[in-house]
C-alpha cells in the first residue's frame, strides 16, 4: 500500500495510514503517560511519515520503518514535556494578587478577554500559523502539511501576527 | 488532540498524496558520493600532491603508511556509509559503531609513528610542526566534502539527525585527514596528531551543531 502511495495513489495511502494508525497508537501508548499525549505522538508520527515517505524502500518490511518514526516522535514528545515541566512551577498562589479568589477571577477573565480580542484581530491565516507553530510547537513543514500554507507564507503570517499582538499589548499599556 | 483529529489528519495527508521517487538504497547513495570524492581527490593529488614526499617520509616503513592510510580510509568510508544508513528510519543504531575500530587503529598507528619520530628526533618530536596549516587544511577540505555530503544526506530528511551528523562529520574529516597525507611533506609529531584530532572534533561538533538546519528538510 505504501509503495502504491509513493506512486501517488491517494486511496492506497489513506488505507495505509488507517491501517498503520492502530500500530502507531499501541507503540505511542507504551511510551507515554496519557492517552492525549499518545494521540499527539501518533499525529506527529503521521506528519513525519508523510514528510519522509520517500525513504521507504518498496519490498522492505514496513513495521521497523514505522516503529522507528513513532519511537523518535515519542522521544521528542517526552523531551518537550520535560522542558515544559522544568520551566513550570506548581505554585497556584503565585498567580493570585488578592486574597479574595473572586477578585483574581475578574482579572483573569479580563486578561483572557484581552488576549482573545487581540487574537480576533488577526487574520484566520495568521491565527492558524501562530497556533500551529508557536502554541503546538509544530515544525514549519508539519504546520505547512496541516494548514496547506506554504512555509514562506507561514513565516510571514507568524511575523505579522506577533507584530500585531505586540502592538496590541503596547496600546493596552498606554490605555 | 483527539482520534477525530487523527482521522482528519489522515484525510488531509491522503489528499496530499502525489507521486514521489523513493530514495535509492543507502549503500548505493553512499558509494556514489564516495566515488565522486575519490575522483576529485585523485585529480587534486595529481595536480598539487606530494606523493614523492610521502614515500620519502615513510621510507623503510611503507607497511605503516599503508596500514595508516587504510585505517583512515576505512574510518571515512564506514562513517559516510553509516551516515547514509542511519538517515533511513528503522536502520540499526549499530551503524554508529562501524567506524570505531578503524578509527582506533588509525590513532594507534599514528601514535606509534609519532613515537618512532620522537625516538629518532628527541625534543623536536614534541614540536609543533605545521599544525596550524594542517588544522586549516582539514577544516577547509572537510567543508568542501561536507557540502555535497550534506546535500545528499538531507534528501532523506533524517528523523534523528544527530548520529547522521556525527558520522557525516567524522567521515568528511577522516577523508580530509587522509588527503592531508599527500600534501604534508613532514613527519607528524604528537602535537600535530593532537591538532589533527582536534580538527576532527571541530568538524564533528560543527556538523552536530548545524544538524537540523543542514539535514532536515
Amino acid at each position: 500500500m505504501l509503495a502504491a502511495a509513493q506512486r501517488g495513489d491517494g486511496e492506497a495511502y489513506r488505507r495505509f495510514l488507517q491501517a498503520a494508525t492502530p500500530f502507531a497508537r499501541a507503540l505511542a501508548r507504551r511510551r507515554s503517560w496519557s492517552p492525549d499525549m499518545a494521540e499527539d505522538i501518533v499525529q506527529d508520527a503521521l506528519l513525519t511519515l508523510h514528510r519522509v515517505r520517500h525513504t521507504y524502500q518498496p519490498g522492505r518490511p514496513v513495521k521497523p520503518w514505522l516503529a522507528a518514526i513513532v519511537a523518535r516522535r515519542a522521544i521528542d514528545a517526552m523531551r518537550k514535556r520535560g522542558r515544559i515541566d522544568r520551566g513550570e512551577v506548581n505554585a497556584p498562589f503565585a498567580y493570585e494578587t488578592f486574597a479574595d479568589p473572586q477578585a483574581n477571577q475578574a482579572d483573569t477573565q479580563d486578561a483572557a478577554r484581552t488576549v482573545a480580542g487581540m487574537m480576533m484581530g488577526l487574520t484566520p491565516g495568521q491565527r492558524e500559523a501562530l497556533e500551529l507553530v508557536k502554541l503546538r510547537e509544530m515544525t514549519l513543514s508539519e504546520a505547512s502539511s496541516v494548514s496547506g500554507q506554504s512555509v514562506a507564507l507561514l513565516k510571514v503570517n507568524i511575523h505579522r501576527a506577533i507584530k500585531k499582538l505586540r502592538l496590541g499589548v503596547a496600546r493596552g499599556k498606554e490605555e | 488532540m483527539s482520534g477525530a483529529r487523527t482521522d482528519a489528519l489522515i484525510a488531509a495527508l491522503a489528499a496530499d498524496a502525489r507521486p514521489i521517487a523513493p530514495l535509492a538504497p543507502p549503500l548505493h547513495r553512499a558509494l556514489t558520493i564516495l566515488g565522486a570524492i575519490v575522483v576529485v581527490s585523485l585529480v587534486a593529488i595529481a595536480w598539487r600532491g606530494d606523493v614523492g614526499g610521502l614515500l620519502a617520509r615513510y621510507a623503510g616503513r611503507e607497511h605503516m603508511m599503508a596500514l595508516e592510510s587504510i585505517a583512515m580510509l576505512a574510518t571515512g568510508v564506514l562513517a559516510v556509509v553509516g551516515a547514509f544508513f542511519l538517515s533511513i528510519p528503522g536502520t540499526s543504531r549499530r551503524w554508529m559503531l562501524a567506524p570505531v575500530v578503524p578509527f582506533v587503529a588509525w590513532v594507534t598507528l599514528s601514535g606509534a609513528g609519532c613515537y618512532d619520530h620522537f625516538l629518532r628526533n628527541s625534543a623536536s618530536g614534541w614540536g609543533l610542526g605545521h599544525s596550524i596549516d594542517c588544522l586549516l587544511f582539514i577544516l577547509a577540505v572537510s567543508l568542501v566534502l561536507a557540502i555535497p555530503l550534506i546535500w545528499r544526506l538531507s534528501r532523506a530528511s533524517p528523523i534523528d539527525p544527530l548520529p547522521v551528523a556525527i558520522l557525516g562529520g567524522l567521515g568528511t574529516a577522516s577523508l580530509a585527514a587522509l588527503l592531508l597525507q599527500f600534501f604534508h611533506p613532514f613527519a607528524v609529531t604528537f602535537l600535530d596528531l593532537g591538532v589533527h584530532l582536534f580538527a576532527i572534533i571541530l568538524v564533528v561538533a560543527a556538523m552536530a551543531a548545524f544538524r537540523r538546519g543542514a539535514l532536515v528538510r
